[in-house]
């Protein structure tokens, strides 16, 4: 693993990392020059080949993705760039917007030409000002340098980019709410089918991508889907940006091969928990994933197959760190909070369920709760987002995944530390 | 054509159609909210979730389309879906989104005026916990003006969005939005723009719970008091079909009654609280007779014995003015009556409004104007100049009990008449200028057929009882006619005189109120197979 030289942040420590000039100096867009005299189908199958998983949060394969796209429609393509980040515990795609634009427009250049698509949109989170205006100077400059617009680098290929700016929702980080909000609409889930590669933006086929899966591909065609693939674990290779965050010596965004071990990451990158404190518990992939106690956590290798397999997943790689002096119950409430504030209130479990457990978590942490609670909370969650047990029966009961990101994360508070939720009832109510 | 099951039924469903549609076609219930055919799906409310083998969460009904599936993944060897609706996770999800609606619910239902007709309770004594497990503090808010007639109830609100979709997709006005996020969402109508478009009312109409009310009929009575009568809306040439609510001799709400052919599932508020029109009329309850500057009341056979003899005198010289507000029988005996020129008054007009949906409200704000032309006679362009170039005398006016400002030109005409006779439940300046008034009925009083401009003829029924000794108004034309011709076969009920019209104007052949059953009949014989 020690031979693993960074990808996507080789360079992000260089002076001027983000100019076009630096980019192209570090051999920026010569992927793109290849691209244009491929056909786009073989730009979709080397994706493919790569076994590229979207990096957003749900792991789908980015070729088979793109695959969707109707051959035989007269309607426009599409291409939105997620750069939403809103997923608490990451701050991936900020550092790649800050530190290497043009990689992230090469991408996307690259997978506007494999789906046909001319115009395509980067769905900025609102509050990054910065990287908006990163953005806009990186786009600027690629027009000037005919990166963009008619006739790209002599190709009769053509391509816009429209940055838009959110307006600071997390639902419209799923990618349909996305849609919705780009129409100028408020942003809500659509139902689907249709799914967005059928029926996205203004009804016509669209492919919404994570701002770190375009960055990878400039990568993936100089190098090679053989390359991509030999790095980690073959059904969910690459290298991946880590957030590490919480009770760690050393936070940051640190560049491993997919598949390194949390342990590896907490304790080594991150250097390890500060104080000489205890670990006790991780969330793997943003809030939303369940969460994973100290042990189980120095047991798991960052691969999405493994963590859907321990009852998590790696989401958006955004790793918060726990130690022993942080109260489950506190934490859990504050995800609790952030979910039914964050809710878009479209559907019924995830509207009235979130703010359900609020109050009722809220009452608890107040030293009202009842026994009863804490089974009332298993069933609240379950009746939001869905069993995670498929042999109990059905899981997802709402239009977007929202509902699972609250219940999952939730539920495995817990269930994992009901211990700390017993502590907080009143002790006359306790029954041994 | 796709084979699918549904609980223990085989069905063969048409390739496209949901899985919602099929099982209300078939008689199997599942529960709905936010799910209105007129508009667009959403699958918000989740109440509709089923079981489809197969698939790994329950799917709404409402957005899961039935298709052919290759011979290789057919479930059971045969069937392209199999759905449950009934099995224990159906039930309990269900009663799983029930007990999230009712959360925050106040459970008024004593006091609120949805209730008999609210899908939250019918779907909670259904489907519900008897129960509730939430100790919290609820949710509370004020009501909310949304328009000048519609008033929300946020605390019963399911935010199901069928109203904000209303606006959007058949108004076309988009005045109602949803406000806040999660939690908190409310619905709210734009600050520079509530919610006063003509159409307005209908969100009250397609609300399933009693969070969006009409002011006109906020807590006036229970539904469960209320007759409801299906007909048709009499305040333009459309003829919307809706349902009227009456309770002994007073009208209390009209509702937009679905018919694919003419409203969809929709009327205007022209319509809606147009019978508060009829209210407070001066109305005419027994036959009247001039006596200098006032009227002295009649007997019915002597009314009949006098109009007969004045237009027996006359004869030919008499004219009849038929109306676009009555009924086909009624102007076609008003035309067999006898021979000579027929007329009708000045047309009732309004701005024509048409909305993106396709809904119309028409520039004639008349019933039956295709009616009266079909079936009355021949009524001259020139009308007023052949009254004079006749030498009319007299007038036999059916009159419509619309207030007009007559012009002149009609101030004489009725001033230069020997006599005139008005058939009209109202004291209106017309019959307040007869000799005689013979007392009709009142616009909800009437039953009869009347044709839409699109020559639908449409059954009209009666919500009110009659009132006094006023009749039917074919029936008073066919008791005038009587007496003029005792040689011929009287009218005795108004099948009798349909089967007459359909005899006399093929087109009209064969209608009758049983054919004509709740949606109508086109003339244009294009949904007649």
């Amino acid at each position: 693993m020690s031979a693993f030289k960074p990808v996507l942040t080789e360079y992000i420590h260089q002076k001027d990392c983000h100019t076009l000039s630096f980019y192209k100096s570090v051999g920026g867009y010569s992927a793109l020059d290849k691209v244009l005299k491929m056909n786009p189908a073989d730009v979709i199958q080397e994706v493919k080949d790569s076994n590229l998983r979207g990096r957003g949060g749900a792991g789908f394969p980015a070729g088979v993705k793109w695959g969707f796209i109707p051959k035989d429609t007269n309607k426009p393509k599409y291409l939105i760039n997620n750069a939403d980040e809103s997923e608490p515990g990451t701050f991936k795609d900020r550092l790649l917007m800050n530190k290497a634009p043009h990689q992230m427009l090469e991408g996307m250049i690259i997978a506007a030409y494999a789906i046909g698509c001319q115009t395509s949109f980067i769905y900025i989170r609102g509050e990054f000002y910065k990287e908006y205006k990163m953005l806009e100077m990186a786009v600027a400059k690629a027009y000037e340098s005919n990166l963009l617009g008619q006739n790209i680098l002599g190709s009769n290929y053509n391509l816009d980019v429209i940055i838009h700016r959110g307006a600071g929702a997390y639902i419209c980080g799923e990618e349909t709410g996305l849609i919705e909000s780009l129409e100028g609409k408020r942003g809500w889930p659509r139902i689907k089918p249709p799914f967005p590669a059928i029926e996205g933006y203004l009804q016509c086929p669209t492919i919404v991508n994570n701002v770190e899966t375009l960055s990878c591909l400039p990568h993936i065609i100089n190098r090679g889907a053989d390359w991509f693939k030999s790095i980690g674990p073959e059904k969910g290779p690459g290298p991946r940006l880590f957030c590490i965050s919480g009770r760690v010596n050393n936070p940051g965004v640190f560049e491993e091969p997919m598949g390194i071990s949390l342990n590896n990451l907490i304790f080594d990158r991150a250097g390890g928990i500060p104080d000489g404190k205890n670990l006790k518990a991780v969330f793997p992939g943003g809030s939303s994933s369940a969460i994973l106690t100290a042990e189980e956590a120095l047991d798991v290798n960052m691969d999405f197959d493994e963590l859907v397999e321990k009852g998590s997943m790696l989401g958006s790689a955004g790793v918060i760190v726990m130690d022993e002096t942080v109260d489950m119950v506190q934490a859990c409430l504050n995800i609790a909070r952030f979910y039914a504030h964050e809710s878009c209130g479209q559907c019924t479990p995830c509207r009235e369920g979130t703010a359900w457990l609020v109050k009722m978590l809220t009452r608890l942490v107040n030293g009202s709760g009842t026994p009863t609670d804490i089974d009332m909370i298993f069933e609240i969650t379950d009746n939001i987002g869905g069993l995670i047990d498929f042999s109990k029966g059905s899981f997802g009961k709402t239009i977007c995944p929202f509902g699972e990101a609250v219940a999952w994360p939730v539920r495995s508070f817990v269930e994992k530390f009901k211990d700390e939720f017993l502590k907080y009832l009143p002790q006359e109510k306790v029954i041994a | 054509m796709p084979l699918i099951k549904i609980d223990d039924k085989e069905i063969q469903v048409e390739s496209g159609t949901t899985v919602l549609q099929t099982a209300e076609a078939n008689g199997i219930e599942i529960p709905q909210y936010c799910y209105h055919p007129a508009l667009e799906i959403v699958g918000s409310c989740r109440m509709c979730l089923v079981q489809v083998e197969g698939m790994p969460k329950l799917q709404v009904s409402c957005n899961t389309f039935v298709g052919d599936v290759p011979p290789d993944r057919k479930v059971e060897g045969k069937y392209d879906m199999v759905i449950h609706t009934q099995n224990n996770l159906v039930v309990q999800e269900r009663k799983n989104i029930l007990e999230f609606l009712l959360l925050n619910h106040p459970l008024d239902c004593p006091v609120c005026d949805q209730a008999g007709e609210c899908l939250l309770q019918d779907y909670s004594f259904k489907f519900g916990s008897a129960h509730s497990r939430f100790e919290e503090e609820k949710r509370v808010r004020p009501n909310e003006y949304l328009g000048s007639q519609i008033v929300i109830n946020h605390n019963r609100c399911i935010l199901c969005s069928r109203c904000v979709r209303f606006t959007q997709e058949i108004s076309g006005t988009s005045e109602l939005f949803v406000e806040a996020r999660g939690y908190k969402s409310k619905i709210a109508a734009l600050e520079d723009r509530p919610l006063d478009n003509l159409l307005a009312g209908n969100v009250a109409d397609i609300c399933p719970v009693g969070a969006l009310l009409s002011t006109d009929y906020i807590h006036k009575n229970r539904i469960w008091n209320l007759e409801k009568q299906p007909s048709v809306c009499q305040d333009c040439s459309v003829g919307c079909n809706v349902d009227v609510f009456s309770r002994k001799n007073q009208n209390f709400r009209l509702t937009a009654r679905e018919n694919q052919d003419v409203n969809g599932y929709f009327m205007c508020d022209i319509g809606r609280y147009g019978f508060h029109r009829f209210e407070e009329i001066d109305r005419v309850v027994q036959p009247m007779m001039r006596n200098g500057e006032t009227f002295e009341a009649l007997d019915w056979d002597k009314a009949i014995q006098k109009t007969a003899k004045l237009i027996e005198q006359a004869k030919e010289k008499t004219a009849r003015i038929g109306s676009p507000f009555h009924t086909n029988e009624s102007n076609f005996l008003l035309g067999q009556m006898m021979a000579g020129i027929l007329g009708s008054l000045p047309p009732i007009l309004g701005e024509e409004i048409n909305y993106p949906s396709g809904f119309r409200i028409s520039t004639d704000r008349s019933p039956n104007l295709r009616g009266m032309t079909d079936i009355c006679g021949e009524i001259p362009e020139n009308f007023l100049f052949e009254l004079n170039d006749r030498n009319i005398c007299g007038l036999y006016i059916l009159d419509d009990g619309v207030d007009r400002d007559l012009d002149d030109v009609w101030k004489d005409i009725l001033a230069r008449m020997d006599f005139v006779i008005v058939q009209s439940y109202a004291m209106t300046d017309l019959a307040k200028s007869a000799h005689i008034v013979l007392p009709g009925l009142a616009p909800f009083e009437r039953e009869g057929t009347i044709t839409n401009d699109q020559g639908r003829v449409q059954w009209l029924r009666p919500s009110l009882p009659v009132q006094g000794e006023a009749k039917p108004d074919w029936e008073i034309l066919a008791l005038v006619m009587k007496e003029m011709h005792p040689e011929q076969q009287p009218m005795q009920d108004i099948s009798q005189v349909m089967k007459e019209m359909g005899a006399k104007f093929p087109a009209y052949k064969d209608i009758s109120f049983f054919r004509l059953g709740s949606t109508g009949i086109s003339l244009n014989g294009s949904d007649e197979a």
